[in-house]
């Protein structure tokens, strides 16, 4: 019996099958790829393009997008930094399907450094992969893909992400995508990228 | 082109071309989440990992939320007053429908005790695919289990707002599934229980794609 912060009088509950059975029967390692950028960087592109690649092995993920966690999970968190931060906190829910075997693919801003190194010291054994989409904030700004940076700009949107509010870029992640010569890798370049990683580190075989 | 949802301004539904059916596909079985709400010590936890283990023996892919695993993490910041026991019912409906998304047979495992939360749920997630338990052992029978100790607890008066001892446990009105463990003289085995699940999700062909 334990207290963990708020919650009192709870107990681990042990089960039979746990990940090593369930990575077995999908043939993979589940972890998390953890995509992270300015908005208009690239993200969610890539995510999609990193779930077909993985599908087309035969391998089983879930794109965990950040807007897409605004509209369920997360739909009482706005974007005060403390919102940020809780935002990320609760993609502890990629901890789970890790946990579950899956290729967990998190695309969010995820903006601070210290965020995102709490999500990696929650993932034991190095299942932890972290994608930087380092791309310019003018490029970013020209693509301007939701309309976002134009709010931004004219002050109708406050606390943006590369305008009014800090993106803070890793110091050390596992994976960097940016242009090579000025010219952005496609989607399907991208995602080989990440799936060569994959494969090269063991998590697309059980 | 943005919306708001709740409080999040200015956010777009991102789709991708792998879907739910593919994935379902792939894993040759059907997402939905079968959802056990019961009293404190009536065997939600043990029903749960007899399931999962009876369906990965039949290379089926699941995943248990179970209510004290996910106040060790994602819920870590909720106590069990009234508005907390509903946050975290709200936050594990949300995973839950994801895991379903997913193409898993996400197995929830905790009291749950209010109707209107459970409803919430239900409605998160496409019509069929929530399957709820009512795990129906009486309270004379959980107390005498009293796995964790807590039900001396609360008679003890050190645990306030227990289910079933001082605040409210809603059976549910309308359920997919009814499991009582009186058997005539004996109980139904958890191994009984979860065939009794299985054959539901059999009949209604969530065990292929």
């Amino acid at each position: 019996m334990s207290t963990i912060t708020n919650s009192t009088n709870i107990f681990w509950q042990e089960c039979q099958i746990g990940k090593p059975d369930r990575q077995k029967l999908l043939n993979q390692k589940g972890c998390v790829v953890w995509i992270t950028g300015l908005s208009g960087s690239g993200k969610s592109t890539l995510a999609c393009s990193l779930g077909r690649e993985l599908h087309t092995r035969g391998k089983l993920s879930y794109v965990l997008d950040g807007d897409n966690l605004r509209h369920g999970l997360n739909k009482d968190l706005g974007f005060k930094p403390e919102d940020r931060t809780e935002n990320i906190r609760r993609t502890e829910v990629a901890k789970l399907f890790a946990d579950a075997g899956l290729i967990c693919v998190a695309s969010l801003i995820s903006p601070y450094r210290r965020d995102r190194d709490a999500c990696r010291a929650m993932l034991p054994d190095a299942n932890f992969i972290e994608v930087f989409m380092n791309m310019p904030l003018q490029l970013c700004e020209a693509r301007d893909p939701k309309g976002l940076y134009k709010l931004a700009r004219s002050g109708k949107i406050k606390g943006f992400t590369g305008i009014d509010d800090p993106y803070e870029p890793p110091l050390n992640c596992e994976i960097e995508i940016k242009q090579e010569n000025g010219v952005c890798p496609t989607p399907t370049a991208m995602a080989g990228q990440v799936v060569s990683y994959l494969e090269n580190k063991g998590f697309l075989r059980s | 082109m943005v919306s708001n949802v709740g409080n999040s301004t200015n956010i777009l539904w991102h789709d991708c071309p792998i879907q739910k059916r593919d994935r379902q596909q792939l894993l040759q079985q059907r997402g939905c989440v079968v959802w056990l709400t019961g009293l404190s010590g009536s065997g939600k936890s043990t029903l749960a990992c007899a399931l999962s283990r009876s369906l990965h023996a039949r290379g089926k892919l699941t995943y248990i939320l179970d209510g004290d695993n996910v106040r060790h993490g994602l819920n870590r910041d909720l106590s069990f007053r009234a508005e907390d026991r509903s946050e975290n019912i709200r936050r594990i409906g949300e995973v839950a429908k994801l895991f379903a998304d997913a193409g898993l047979i996400c197995i929830t495992s905790l009291i749950s005790p209010y109707q209107k939360d459970r409803d919430a749920c239900r409605a998160l997630v496409p019509e069929g695919d929530f399957i709820e338990v009512f795990i129906d052992v009486p309270l004379h029978v959980c107390e005498a289990r009293d796995p964790k100790g807590l039900y001396k607890l609360a008679r003890a008066g050190k645990i306030k707002g227990f289910t079933g001892i001082d605040d409210p446990y809603e059976p549910p009105s309308s359920c997919e599934i009814v499991l009582q463990q009186q058997q005539g003289n004996g109980f139904k085995s958890p191994c009984e229980m979860a065939e009794i699940v299985i054959s539901y999700l059999e009949e209604k062909g969530y065990l292929r794609a």
